[in-house]
């Protein structure tokens, strides 16, 4: 940032200007915002107030605020990350409980608010109706608000869209194989064709390839076919976190997509991330997705949806990192162990040097007889750079060294789990 | 899900097992379609809605079912009536853009042709030659690739993604062998199989492992009718991998004399577009034309033109609705078809809410069978009208309940007939308006405002009780009008009209004639308008084609007395047009009907705002869950507030990093904060239960405030207003979102 360049009084002026426009827009909505000001901020403030006379001209800078707010936001923050005391605080610092009482106790966490968060959600069962009328449109619904949206759709779902099948996918999870699910998709089509064939007495032609060998591009256009005359024969897929970790790269997204088209499909979806609209392209938008956005927020705990995510407070501590470290480490071979042993021993050793010349850990392994040639042993540092256990950087005389990227407690625990 | 889901008693009764084991699932089917779904499906939902409404009065179980069934009907007529309106507006615009495609299609079709009589010029394959399964290369000419360039002057190719479908089916129309590629074909990651695969996908219909050109040859040369061109469209050109598309390049260019191949590309920036992308050898192999489509703008006024000026459907949108989609076409997003599907929106919506919207089915119905059954809509009203009340008060519209179909149907054609004047008008304006370059969407925002209208009949007593056409005498009052609206577009048209030269004013005038055709009120004053225009100027009428050379023929200071009285006059008409017949849609009785005008709905339908609404979300709780317990808080931060909450609020102090030792300390500290004010209703404040667990056994609430603090860091996470600690700062999280 520019400012920085400057000379500190200076920028400590600018950032006054910038604090108390803030601060007077900030007052403006503070009966929308329950934003408090930090404590830097008035002080800041002051001396600005001492400094120069306030201007009125606020209403005009109105429109210019809104647009730059964001922008301004952001280096705002960025300016007390760097020019206000940074606190140095370290997390072990807490009294931190055990990880396992920590994940018992977060398994029976009170739930605040019940009995508004059931009114809440009861209040969008009038909406069921139009969300119907809406799917048979033919357009998708995407739900977005803070809170899991989980129980919601699956009993809009349950209640609203018997009429037609619904097949759930839990973008939440880590993995899911779209083909999979397309392949599923098709078997429910094909049963719905088959059973409404078999009461109007028309015949379908048989099918010529089971779904599960078929094509990607062929199961697509079997959803997509003209087979179902009825506008209003579709399946519905509810897709939980459609910006969830298993679908969040552009090539399932690209597949969702294409799915999302098909005449047979509906899909009734939910997003959770502030910036997951950044997922799509304006073709997937507005000729695939065709999404109507509904703002449900539910206040509901995302159980289900937090799942795989690790406690901040059993992840940050060193016996996390070391631990699966060691899971890493015990599954390569005993002689890539104890070249990982040299390194550490060497980094435990050489606290302030920034890691260890290649050629050294080369001449210490081979004369431990650990590997035999420097083939044997770039193999095993691919190894442990593809695990993360080892990084690479350049020393202060532009020779390139090792390093392991855990704290030294957290090295030494690591080689008493492997030296076991 | 577990509480929420069964502390909402009437949810499905879900095993608790199962419900578990298919969180787990990457997919599951809840359940199949139900049979009753092959019967009528009256039935079906009628059932599935009455257990929705169920819950406040079961006692008049059987007048709520009935009223259920009624509205469920009402339902599916409003749904049919959609259906028919959509398709009705989607082929409208279809055909509209096919309109002003024509000229270019036609051209990129003649071209087509001649390009293939050049590529059949260097000679057909002998049988032994043909039936060879690898390329013929005689020459370097025979090997140019023949590449149309279509200049999409549009940087987004949304919109154009119809125009190269629509192309194609042209070009088959006229006996081609077409495939549309996209730019997804031409990934790096499938390489160059991946196009071949989904070339011979769409010429041979099926799917083949093993791709390779000689297959497409064989097929080719089987074709019966082997005489006639190939062509591949590949519509986002720009968007291909570089090296895949110059390597399907001179791969079809190998082959071009075994099969006639035609590249037709879209090209969204200029004419060098090809050059960046491929290498010279590549760009040696094309022979290239250019083709240059009509431009969004123009595109997006005839659309705006033939759906909401001239009503192809009967639906039409209120001014706030009409401004909101202009502006959402200019600032956010630029496409037509974002526009087109804004306005489907609308339309949804409009029959999802208005319980009489179905009437605009019976409506559209009617128009399209005029003539052979005129009078359809009476009949189909007053077929309903028996229900409309009972229907009608079901939906507490206690106005409308009053009213019966004979009044509606007689409402109703007579908003016809105002919004047909009306149209016409707005239509003469913006011919007028034309040669300035006035926008349609601009001039239909400000035709459509009822404000305007408001104020000047205003003026005009009179006005307010007559539903049908105004009295035209009162010269005074429109004269009144056009001057107190000075700044708006229609006053700046009419101002133009009077300055207008005699040329452009005869051809204005005869394409008035052409628009008014319908209406004999306005035509036969267009007529008279034209023929004072031949009387006084004599010479004009002798040669009416030449324009320009009559122009200059005239002497000149007679000439501009003259056209400038006749301007005057023209310019007068369509104040007078303006004052007579501008009545927009909202100041027409019924008009609730067939207009659209909940802006709110639409706009939140339509725009989703996740960034801002989320952080909304969570620093104004307690206005979405209206508890009791932390609204009189104000700004301050009380124990009851939910947890997310306090922490997203605790992180807006902090800089762009936050210390999660520090965010720790203050979140505990909110939390086992004793609020002052909840004393006397200690009961329903979850704190003071916590400080006695607390006196009990500290180590337990201190497991338990840091599990919330774990469970908050997550769910933030998971909105992505955080980014978890990395290696370097393994003690600070770091802010996402800076305001709103």
């Amino acid at each position: 940032m520019s400012v920085q360049l400057l000379d500190p009084n200076v920028s400590k002026k600018n950032a006054g200007k910038f604090a108390s426009r803030a601060q007077t827009k900030r007052a403006k909505f503070s009966s929308l915002h329950s934003l408090r000001l930090p404590r830097h901020f008035w002080h800041i403030n002051q001396l600005e107030k001492s400094l120069t006379m306030e201007t009125n001209n606020d209403i005009e800078d109105m429109e210019e605020e809104e647009e730059f707010g964001f922008s301004r936001n952001y280096f705002l923050a960025k300016e007390l990350g760097s020019s206000g005391k940074k606190s140095a605080r370290k997390l072990s610092e807490i009294n931190l409980v055990d990880e396992q009482e920590l994940r018992a106790a977060a398994s029976n966490i009170e739930p605040k608010h019940e009995k508004e968060v059931v009114a809440l959600m009861n209040s969008y069962k009038s909406l069921y109706s139009k969300w119907v009328f809406e799917l048979r449109c033919g357009f998708g619904l995407l739900m977005y608000g803070f809170g899991s949206k989980k129980a919601l759709i699956e009993d809009f779902a349950s209640m609203a869209l018997t009429d037609y099948s619904v097949v759930v996918i839990n973008g939440y999870l880590q993995a899911i194989n779209i083909k999979q699910v397309v392949i599923a998709l098709a078997e429910v089509l094909w049963d719905q064709l088959k059973s409404k064939r078999a009461t109007s007495s028309g015949n379908l032609p048989k099918v010529q390839q089971p779904f599960n060998s078929r094509s990607m591009d062929d199961l697509l256009a079997f959803l997509n076919g003209s087979e179902a005359e009825d506008k209003d024969c579709f399946i519905c897929v509810v897709i939980h976190n459609i910006d969830g970790p298993a679908l969040r790269d552009s090539e399932t997204q690209q597949y969702l997509a294409q799915i999302a088209s098909c005449s047979c499909i509906r899909i009734v979806a939910s997003i959770d991330h502030v910036n997951a609209p950044l997922l799509w392209d304006k073709k997937m938008v507005h000729t695939q997705f065709n999404w109507c956005w509904y703002h449900v927020p539910t206040f509901a705990p995302y159980k289900v949806e937090g799942m795989f995510f690790p406690l901040i407070l059993a992840h940050g501590s060193t016996a996390q990192s070391a631990k699966t470290a060691a899971i890493v480490l015990q599954s390569l071979t005993p002689n890539a162990q104890s070249v990982f042993r040299v390194l550490a021993e060497y980094q435990l050793s050489h606290p302030d040097e920034e890691g260890m010349p290649i050629n050294i850990l080369y001449t210490v392994c081979r004369e431990r007889f650990l590997v035999s040639s420097q083939l044997t042993l770039n193999s095993h540092l691919t190894e442990f750079k593809d695990h993360e256990l080892v990084k690479t950087r350049r020393h202060s005389d532009g020779q390139d060294c090792l390093y392991i990227p855990l704290t030294t407690e957290a090295l030494e625990k690591l080689l008493m789990e492997i030296n076991q | 899900m577990a509480p929420t889901s069964a502390s909402a008693a009437d949810s499905p009764a879900q095993s608790a097992p199962d419900t578990i084991e298919n969180n787990l699932q990457p997919f599951f089917v809840l359940h199949k379609a139900s049979s009753r779904k092959s019967e009528k499906r009256s039935a079906g939902t009628g059932k599935t809605r009455r257990r929705i409404d169920l819950s406040p009065s079961p006692t008049k179980k059987t007048e709520k079912s009935e009223e259920c069934d009624e509205q469920h009907r009402f339902e599916q007529l409003r749904m049919e009536a959609f259906e028919l309106v959509w398709s009705k507006i989607d082929s409208t615009i279809k055909d509209v853009l096919r309109g002003i495609n024509t000229n270019v299609f036609d051209e990129i079709h003649r071209w087509v042709c001649e390009s293939f009589y050049t590529i059949k010029s260097f000679g057909t394959p002998g049988i032994a030659e043909a039936t060879r399964a690898f390329p013929i290369v005689t020459d370097a000419s025979s090997k140019l690739l023949f590449a149309g360039l279509v200049l999409t002057k549009n940087m987004e190719f949304v919109d154009d993604l119809l125009t190269f479908e629509e192309v194609g089916l042209c070009l088959k129309s006229h006996g081609c062998h077409v495939a549309n590629l996209s730019s997804l074909d031409f990934s790096a990651k499938n390489g160059i199989g991946g196009c071949l695969r989904g070339l011979l996908r769409q010429f041979l219909m099926a799917t083949l492992d093993a791709a390779d050109m000689s297959i497409l040859a064989s097929w080719y040369r089987e074709q019966e009718n082997n005489n006639s061109p190939v062509v591949v469209i590949i519509d986002d050109m720009e968007r291909c991998c570089g090296s895949v598309l110059s390597e399907f390049i001179l791969m079809l260019s190998e082959w071009v004399v075994k099969i006639p191949i035609i590249l037709l590309m879209g090209v969204s920036t200029t004419l060098d577009a090809p050059r960046n992308l491929l290498p010279s050898n590549v760009l040696q192999q094309l022979c290239p034309s250019k083709f240059v489509l009509g431009s969004p703008a123009e595109r997006m006024d005839a659309v705006v033109e033939a759906v909401l000026v001239k009503q192809c459907s009967g639906f039409s949108v209120g001014h706030k609705v009409a401004v909101f989609l202009r502006n959402y076409f200019l600032n956010q997003d630029g496409t037509l078809i974002s526009f087109i599907r804004a306005l489907k929106i609308a339309c949804a919506l409009h029959f999802s809410m208005e319980p009489q919207s179905f009437i605009l089915g019976g409506l559209l119905d009617e128009e399209e069978q005029e003539g052979e059954k005129s009078g359809l809509l009476p009949e189909i009203i007053l077929k309903n009208a028996p229900q409309l009340p009972l229907y009608v008060r079901s939906f507490n519209r206690n106005q409308m309940a009053e009213q019966n179909g004979k009044s509606l149907v007689h409402g109703l054609s007579e908003l016809k007939g105002l919004h047909k004047c009306w149209s016409i008008v707005v239509l003469c304006l913006y011919e007028a308006g034309n040669c300035n370059k006035i926008r349609l969407l601009d001039l239909l925002c400000e035709a459509l405002d009822p404000d305007l209208y408001t104020s000047k009949a205003s003026n005009n007593v009179v006005l307010e009780n007559d539903c049908g056409l105004p009295i035209t005498s009162d010269r005074f009052m429109r004269q009144k009008y056009s001057t107190s609206q000075k700044g708006g577009l229609i006053s700046q048209i009419i101002r133009k009209v009077r300055d207008l030269p005699a040329a452009t004013l005869y051809q204005l005038l005869k394409n008035w004639e052409k628009i008014t055709m319908d209406v004999p009120e306005i035509h036969d004053k267009v007529k008279e308008l034209q023929s004072e225009f031949r009387f006084e100027d004599g010479k004009l009428k002798q040669n009416v084609d030449d324009i320009s050379k009559r122009h200059s023929s005239l002497s000149p200071i007679n000439s501009e007395k003259d056209s400038k009285a006749i301007s005057e006059k023209a310019a007068a008409l369509l104040d007078s047009l303006v004052g007579d017949f501008f009545r927009p849609i909202e100041c027409i009785p019924f008009h609730e009907t067939v207009c659209f005008k909940s802006v709110e709905k639409l706009q939140s339908a339509l725009i989703g705002d996740p960034r801002r609404r989320i952080q909304v979300d969570l620093l104004e709780f307690y206005k979405i869950l209206r508890c009791s317990c932390c609204s009189k808080s104000g700004n301050i931060l009380v124990p009851s507030m939910h947890d997310t909450s306090v922490m997203y609020t605790l992180a807006q102090e902090h800089g762009d990093l936050i210390n999660l030792h520090d965010w720790f300390q203050s979140f505990k500290t909110i939390v086992l904060r004793p609020s002052k004010k909840g004393k006397p209703k200690s009961k329903q404040s979850p704190l003071p239960k916590k400080r006695k667990d607390m006196n009990e056994s500290e180590n337990k609430s201190e497991a338990s405030i840091q599990a919330r603090f774990c469970r908050a860091v997550t769910e933030l996470q998971i909105s992505g207003l955080l980014r978890m600690p990395s290696r370097r700062r393994p003690d600070c999280v770091q802010r996402v979102a800076f305001g709103l």
